[in-house]
């Protein structure tokens, strides 16, 4: 069975290899400062202990006042799987450093995160929209992307028509 | 040579409608005569936005976009998914529910296995006799997931904290039936290709990926074990039971397309043990746990994952304890996989380009979304 | 076996029809035309009526029945009785069809390609003796007509894929001609020791030969008949050499922007060179119309279809079994492998023809040489395999299994090792 490392665990880890390197820790993931992220990274992945050989997963969450990546990293020969996290500063530019140097596997999850989301993965190879065309207005994944024709805001209970809903306030996602 | 010679690379679209792209899936190959110098892969034809549209429907209305990825391996997809929603909200499955969700995942497993092993035989020129072998035995997978559900492709069988109803009578003979002809066809397949010369001329040394590479490339399923990395998320983190399985993870030598094909006709071996060891287990009780039907997980994320036909698929939940995900994203092995695709084509010829792309077992529906 | 008479309409005697017409056109106009006019017009009528259709249909609807009972599948079966007349239909279908023609292509020599690569697949048949006296043209070197004949659709095919104007089909076009190029030296080797050991170049010649001596030609020179098989399945881009249309790899090679009758003329004179060369196969290396003293039983030209479909069995046997081999493969194969083959066999049998000239040995004496020549064959194909270093692949054909997941098993670790 895989186990999981516990954020704070994790946490720890990070701050001996790379000091400095961890904004906040939580049970379930450990938040990486973008500025030292892949140092860190390519840190905890040439770890003996922790040897993140294997970038599992990448992806984006926008949490309205910026975004979040989040990697699933794993290593193979011990069977554990972590969850780290990179925020970015704002949701106007938003970027975060590209780790493809660190894992090849990166390549296609950080374009697709580009094209959905519009964050910039500072030192990516060949950054471009691979799903959508060139000239696509606007990042789907987005939460203030409207989704369909006639103004339509994402969410249930909303049709065509309605009033329309008071803009979210911005809620942490743990 | 070369100075007398002047040659002129010129750009060769492979696809998007090619015999050999598996749908609309498209390489710009840079090509010097024969020779790939560059290729580049365009994606994005069958883009639906599934993560976006996810965002608006509850986690059950969910399950059928599940289905319309990986249209060849609807039964894994929907298991997925089930399961990372499970994971966010803390569901248990009852143990026929778990049985039957294996047997489903192993026979769409075998399924995919054979429309991917066809299809490889296919590239390498092996004209549609292997193919069409292959798919006689997954009609029959077919037939049974439509008896058991209703449809034969998008099956939208499982639901979450189980599946949508129990076996149909007659369900067990039915897969017992069609085991000994399926072992039958894998044996037909590797007598006609595994030894063949010319099979081995093409799929040898051909595409080939080294376990460092596939490691750091993010690969997984066949692509990761045809280059001799023993991983398996059934073994190394079991979901629905697969503990109390017993098969082993089949690994290649050198990573290169011939392994992945064996790597792919052995798994089909292991999979029918599995679906026999399933069947001889299936424990009685109820087939589902009761779930509402407008589930609100507590606020938090999941990140769930089983092993697919084509490798790692993962489902990351999060949930704001809203009736619909926050966010939904999955995890596509079809598109990680294709991130060593320059390292497989360039330096080869076009025909050992097809054969690599045709030994990572890509579904675009399952690489665009 | 009864005598042929001299109606036109016996065609027991090809000549008399071509005979027939001569004179008809010889009392109303200038002689020097009739002798020019009167054998096409024999011939062509001829082939059109007969040979054509039913050699087509057979191997269209043959082909496709065969190759759906090696793939599990039924074939054809529903135009007709037991789908017979499904060639039929096809051909109405194309003839209804749309023949496309890309914006950007060379129109003329587009539409131009189907007509050259039809016209050499029915003068291909003129020298093919069908019976006794059945040829149409008994050319005294109908060997090299035949060769020089064969050689003619490369260049429609080349036709084709250049004035397509598109990149699948210069590839392919490119790929026809260096395997026409490569696979016409050891083909010309392999059928210059079948003349020099009959003594003619001439096919009903060669035929007589192999029906006095009492032995085909493929038992005295095996390696020429294998050779002559790949040479042939080559040419005609049948897998296992398919790739001028491999159609996984550049979809359907100079083919691909081919549609309606246009499309049809290719696909239908494709079979009809299969068949030519079936019927070549059969004429020099098994016999022709001759088996051993049945011809006096049976109609000869019978004995020599069966023999034409067998040779084209195998043709289809191979398309359903096995993969493509790769160009750079298929030219290595020619060059380094078939090359020094077919020299080999053209001094062995030279070196018999001469023996047996020379030594005054009798017509025994081939049996003597067959076998001679099946064990030097076998013995040169091995040598020459080992001397350019080919072994045989020694890796095992089924993965190795793992008990435990974990991260990369080394080839030497015993724990996970091979079977």
């Amino acid at each position: 069975m895989t186990r999981w490392w516990d954020g704070v665990e994790l946490a720890r880890v990070a701050e001996r290899l790379v000091p400095g390197s961890v904004a906040r820790a939580e049970a379930g993931a450990c938040l990486l400062r973008p500025e030292r992220a892949v140092e860190t990274l390519r840190a905890l992945r040439d770890d003996a202990e922790t040897d993140f050989a294997h970038l599992t997963n990448l992806c984006a969450v926008d949490l309205w006042d910026r975004f979040e990546v989040v990697y699933h990293v794993q290593s193979l020969v011990r069977n554990r799987i972590a969850c780290l996290k990179v925020e970015t500063a704002d949701r106007e530019s938003p970027a975060v450093p590209s780790v493809t140097e660190v894992w090849q596997g990166a390549w296609l999850q950080e374009s697709e995160a580009y094209d959905l989301f519009g964050i910039r993965f500072e030192g990516h190879p060949n950054l471009q929209r691979i799903l959508l065309w060139d000239g696509y207005p606007g990042h789907p994944l987005r939460k203030d992307f409207l989704a369909m024709p006639g103004g339509l805001q994402p969410g249930l209970n909303e049709f065509a028509g309605a009033a329309p809903r008071p803009e979210p306030p911005v809620r942490p996602v743990p | 040579m070369n100075d007398v010679v002047q040659s002129e690379p010129f750009v060769m679209n492979i696809g998007p409608q090619h015999p050999s792209t598996h749908g609309v899936f498209r390489v710009k190959a840079t090509v010097d005569g024969e020779r790939v110098v560059d290729a580049e892969m365009v994606i994005g034809y069958l883009h639906r936005s599934m993560e976006k549209l996810a965002e608006e429907r509850t986690y059950t209305q969910n399950i059928p976009f599940t289905d319309r990825t990986d249209y060849l391996s609807s039964m894994s997809n929907n298991l997925g998914y089930c399961l990372a929603v499970e994971k966010l909200a803390g569901i248990e499955t009852p143990p026929r529910g778990q049985a039957i969700r294996v047997i489903m995942a192993e026979l769409q497993r075998l399924a995919s296995h054979c429309m991917g092993a066809g299809a490889f035989a296919n590239d390498t020129g092996a004209w549609q006799t292997p193919i069409m072998w292959f798919m006689r035995e997954r009609e029959k997978i077919l037939d049974i997931f439509e008896m058991t559900s209703g449809a034969r492709l998008t099956c939208n069988y499982m639901r979450i904290g189980g599946v949508a109803f129990d076996l149909p009578p007659g369900f067990e003979e039915r897969v017992r039936e069609f085991i000994a002809p399926m072992r039958q066809t894998i044996a037909d397949g590797e007598g006609l290709l595994s030894g063949n010369e010319i099979f081995l001329a093409r799929a040898r040394d051909v595409a080939v990926v080294p376990h460092e590479l596939a490691i750091n490339a993010s690969l997984s399923g066949p692509m990761l074990r045809g280059s001799g990395v023993a991983w398996d998320i059934r073994k190394a983190d079991p979901y629905c039971g697969y503990e109390q399985y017993e098969f082993d993870i089949p690994i290649g030598y050198r990573g290169d397309a011939y392994d992945r094909f064996i790597v792919r006709l052995e798994e089909m071996r292991q999979s029918l043990r599995i679906v026999e060891q399933a069947l001889d287990g299936l424990p009685g009780g109820p087939h589902s746990t009761e779930v509402p039907l407008a589930l609100r997980p507590p606020a938090g994320e999941a990140y769930a994952r089983i092993e697919s036909p084509r490798g790692e698929l993962g489902y990351y939940l999060v949930s704001d304890e809203g009736p619909s995900p926050y966010r939904f994203h999955i995890r596509p092995p079809s598109l990680i996989n294709l991130s060593v695709l320059r390292e497989m084509t360039v330096g080869g010829s076009i025909a050992d380009a097809i054969v690599a792309l045709g030994s990572i077992d890509i579904v675009v529906g399952e690489i665009d979304r | 076996m009864p005598t042929a008479t001299d109606h036109w309409y016996d065609f027991r005697d090809l000549s008399n029809l071509s005979r027939v017409i001569l004179e008809g056109i010889d009392s109303v106009g200038p002689s020097e035309l009739a002798y020019l006019v009167a054998p096409l017009i024999g011939f062509v009528a001829f082939f059109l009526v007969f040979v054509l259709p039913s050699q087509l249909f057979l191997g269209v609807y043959g082909e496709r029945r065969i190759i759906g009972r090696m793939q599990a599948r039924k074939g054809p079966n529903r135009v007709g009785p037991l789908g017979l007349l499904q060639p039929l239909a096809d051909a109405v279908k194309l003839l209804q069809k749309e023949a496309l023609t890309p914006a950007r292509a060379d129109r003329a020599i587009m539409w131009a390609a189907p007509i050259f690569f039809v016209a050499p697949a029915v003068l291909l048949f003129a020298v093919i003796p069908f019976g006794p006296r059945m040829v149409f043209a008994d050319l005294p070197a109908g060997l090299i007509f035949f060769i020089a004949v064969s050689g003619l659709p490369v260049l429609a095919a080349f036709m084709a894929g250049w004035g397509s104007n598109n990149k699948y089909s210069l590839f392919g076009a490119m790929r026809v001609v260096a395997m026409s190029v490569s696979y016409e030296v050891p083909l010309v080797l392999m059928l210059l020791g079948v003349a020099v050991f009959a003594n003619t170049l001439s096919l009903p010649g060669i035929v007589l030969f192999q029906a006095e001596v009492n032995l085909w030609l493929v038992f005295m020179m095996p390696l020429a008949f294998a050779v002559y098989f790949i040479c042939v399945s080559a040419e005609l881009n049948r897998t296992p050499t398919d790739i001028a249309e491999a159609e996984s790899e550049i979809v359907a090679g100079y083919l691909t922007e081919y549609s309606g009758m246009k499309w049809g003329l290719f696909y239908g004179m494709d079979i009809g060179y299969a068949l030519a060369a079936s019927a070549f196969a059969a004429t020099v290396f098994l016999g022709g119309w001759s088996m051993w003293g049945l011809e006096q039983w049976v109609p000869p030209w019978l004995i020599f279809v069966a023999k034409t479909h067998l040779f084209y069995f195998v043709f289809i046997w191979t398309r359903g079994t096995l993969p493509r081999l790769r160009v750079d493969q298929l030219m290595g194969f020619a060059w380094k492998f078939l090359l020094p083959l077919a020299v080999f066999n053209l001094f062995l049998v030279a070196l018999e023809r001469l023996l047996w000239a020379e030594a005054d040995l009798g017509d025994g004496i081939v049996f003597a040489f067959a076998a001679v020549n099946i064990a030097l064959s076998a013995v040169a194909v091995w040598g020459w395999a080992r001397l350019l270093g080919y072994r045989p692949e020694r890796m095992p054909t089924r993965p190795r299994l793992a008990r435990e997941a974990g991260g990369y098993v080394p080839l030497d670790d015993p724990a996970a090792g091979g079977r």
